[in-house]
This record gives structure tokens, C-alpha cells and sequence, in this order.
């Protein structure tokens, strides 16, 4: 015989299906400037993020190869220029994350309304 | 923000408005509503000689009989190239700062308010003097309103309130709403204002020429406040560098 258990499953918990590659502060704002304004230069990214290149071109190698991000480097006259596009993947993994902190959010405020007399 | 990976303890919230203050900076920064604003009251200031010059007028003793041709030749063109190049503006302004922009809404806007503006015009002039709305009494105030609205200081409102709503742009909605209403409801942009007689010199007599003269104090006074709209939202711009 089984006792019925209020326990919720581990599983179920919205932060368990967060991605390690996406749920990461910087790396979500990487995304968040490339989802709004479709193609990012690189100066522009480090100047909002305020990182150095050499962080910012970690985090980049990181959605890159997660295959979330599609990075371009081309010229314009003699100065180098890095643009940086969400790739369908990056846009359903943006989503993703946002979905759940958001279901995050939604079970901490239900958590604490529960506790609150 | 800071290279930090995101610890279990983080706040969700916290993250979620980070992430709504760089997409809400990436807008701001796409803008160039000065330069939407400065195209189209250049538009509008070039309308005004071509309304005038294209305007047929017939004066008989009952009254005056005018057809504004000028709209037509000039409205739709201008319209087309004059979204075309805010487009364009906003592509290399975003572009120097490092960002990519979605100009198809502009393009659209631009095709669309054209095709809206020949549609009616067109059917106008080939339906309405046949068969003269209400039998040819007074038209109500909603016929005027729409009367006003498909007409190109109209449209460029409705561009207008797009843009804001593309841009998720609220000083540009609430500047959109004081023109719309300016156009809509106050100014007779397609029917005429008659000018003071002080404001009248006496070449300015002949009934047809304060005809073509009341249609561009309206056009006029619509110019100015896209042009003060311009300026301002670029001053705004200046300031918050």
C-alpha cells in the first residue's frame, strides 16, 4: 500500500528545464538585443552589456556552437565589423526561457500567498 | 549587467526586466521618429503648389465648383518615396550604430496609405458626381470625418499611429492623437478655411483665388505641426544623448 503524498515531482519544477547555455545573465541579454533588433554589432553589444571583448566574444562562442546565434564578420571600408543574428533556435530557446521565468515567477508569488496568513 | 552565471538563488523578475530594459533600449536606440516626422511635413509643404496649380475652379453665380487634381498627381508618388525614405534613413542610421531595423512596416505603410488615397480618390471622382451623397444636402459630421481621413493629411495620421504602435513609441502616440484630432476634427483640410479679409491682399480678390487660398491655410497649418513635431522629437533626441 502507497501513502498519498502532497510532495510535488522534482521534475515538474520549472526550474528544472531551464538550459544551462541560455539561463545565464549575459548570455540572455546577448539574445534579448539579437531578438530585438534582428542583427547586432558586436561594439554595440559590449557597450550595452558593458563587458570586455574577450568576455563577450566567450559568451558568443558558447550560442554559437549551442547553434543559437550566427555570427558574420565582414568589413566596412577598412574597419572590421562582427554582426551577430538570432537563428531560428535562438528564437525558440529566447522564448523558452522566458516562458519559464515567467511559470517561475507565477509559482513563487502562489508560494508566498500560501504562506502569507 | 555582469558575467555572473545565474545562481539558483537569482530573481526571475529581476531577469525578465533586465531583458525588457535591453530590448526597450535597442528601440529606443532603432528610432528615428524626427526624421519620419521632417519627411513628411517636407510632403506636406510640397503638396501646397501643386494643389494650387492643379485646382480647376468654375464660378458661376451660385457658388464655386473646384476639382483637386493636385492630390492625385501629387499624393501617391509622394507618399510611396517619402516612406521610402524614412525607410531607407532608418536603415543607415540604425546601421551606424550597430543594429539592424524592420523597415518592411514602413514600406508597407507607404503602399498601402497610396493605394488607399488613388482607391478613393478615384472612386470619388468617377461615383460621386452622379450620384451627389445625401442628394446633395449637408453632409454629416461622420461623412466629413471620413471624408478627412482617407485624405492624405489623414493617412499620414493613420501611418502615423502605426509607426507608434511598431515602435512601441509613446511619445509619438500621443502626437499622433493631438494630429489626428487636429485633422480629423478641427481643421477643414478638405473642405477650406477662408482667411480673415485682413490676411487678404487685393490681388487675392478674385473668387477662385481665395479658394485655392482657403484649402492652404489647412495644409499649411498641418506642415507646421509635423514640422514642430520633427524638431521636437529631435531635440528630445539630442538631450537624452
Amino acid at each position: 500500500m502507497t501513502a498519498a503524498t502532497d510532495t510535488p515531482d522534482p521534475s515538474d519544477h520549472p526550474a528544472t528545464g531551464l538550459d544551462e547555455v541560455v539561463h545565464q545573465r549575459v548570455r540572455l541579454g546577448i539574445l534579448a538585443i539579437a531578438h530585438e533588433a534582428r542583427r547586432v554589432e558586436f561594439g554595440y553589444l559590449r557597450i550595452q552589456l558593458d563587458l570586455t571583448a574577450g568576455n563577450l566574444s566567450k559568451h558568443l562562442s558558447v550560442l554559437e556552437t549551442a547553434g543559437l546565434i550566427d555570427i558574420e564578420k565582414g568589413y566596412e571600408g577598412k574597419r572590421g565589423r562582427t554582426w551577430i543574428t538570432l537563428t531560428p533556435a535562438g528564437n525558440t530557446a529566447l522564448a523558452e526561457e522566458i516562458r519559464r521565468l515567467k511559470v517561475l515567477i507565477a509559482r513563487v508569488e502562489t508560494t508566498t500567498e500560501d504562506k502569507c496568513p | 549587467m555582469t558575467t555572473d552565471s545565474v545562481s539558483a538563488g537569482d530573481d526571475p523578475r529581476r531577469l525578465l526586466s533586465d531583458m525588457r530594459i535591453l530590448a526597450g533600449r535597442v528601440r529606443r536606440d532603432q528610432r528615428l521618429t524626427w526624421v519620419a516626422l521632417l519627411v513628411l511635413a517636407a510632403a506636406t509643404f510640397l503638396a501646397i503648389p501643386f494643389d494650387w496649380l492643379f485646382m480647376t475652379v468654375r464660378c458661376e453665380a451660385d457658388g464655386c465648383m473646384f476639382a483637386r487634381r493636385g492630390l492625385l498627381y501629387y499624393w501617391p508618388p509622394a507618399l510611396l518615396l517619402g516612406y521610402a525614405a524614412i525607410a531607407v534613413s532608418y536603415v543607415r542610421a540604425a546601421r551606424a550604430q550597430g543594429l539592424g531595423a524592420r523597415v518592411l512596416p514602413y514600406a508597407i505603410t507607404g503602399a498601402v496609405t497610396a493605394g488607399v488615397l488613388t482607391t478613393a480618390y478615384v472612386a470619388a471622382a468617377l461615383y460621386l458626381p452622379s450620384h451627389p451623397p445625401f442628394g446633395g444636402g449637408p453632409s454629416p459630421f461622420w461623412w466629413i470625418v471620413l471624408d478627412r481621413l482617407i485624405a492624405p493629411w489623414g493617412l499620414i495620421g493613420l501611418a502615423l499611429l502605426v509607426l507608434a504602435r511598431l515602435e512601441r513609441n509613446v511619445p509619438l502616440l500621443l502626437f499622433t492623437l493631438g494630429y489626428l484630432a487636429l485633422v480629423l476634427l478641427v481643421l477643414p483640410t478638405t473642405e477650406g478655411a477662408v482667411p480673415p479679409d485682413w490676411a487678404l491682399l487685393s490681388f487675392m480678390s478674385a473668387a477662385d483665388t481665395q479658394l485655392r487660398l482657403s484649402m492652404t491655410t489647412p495644409q499649411l497649418i498641418t506642415g507646421t505641426v509635423l514640422l514642430a513635431g520633427g524638431i521636437g522629437f529631435s531635440v528630445a533626441r539630442r538631450r537624452r544623448r
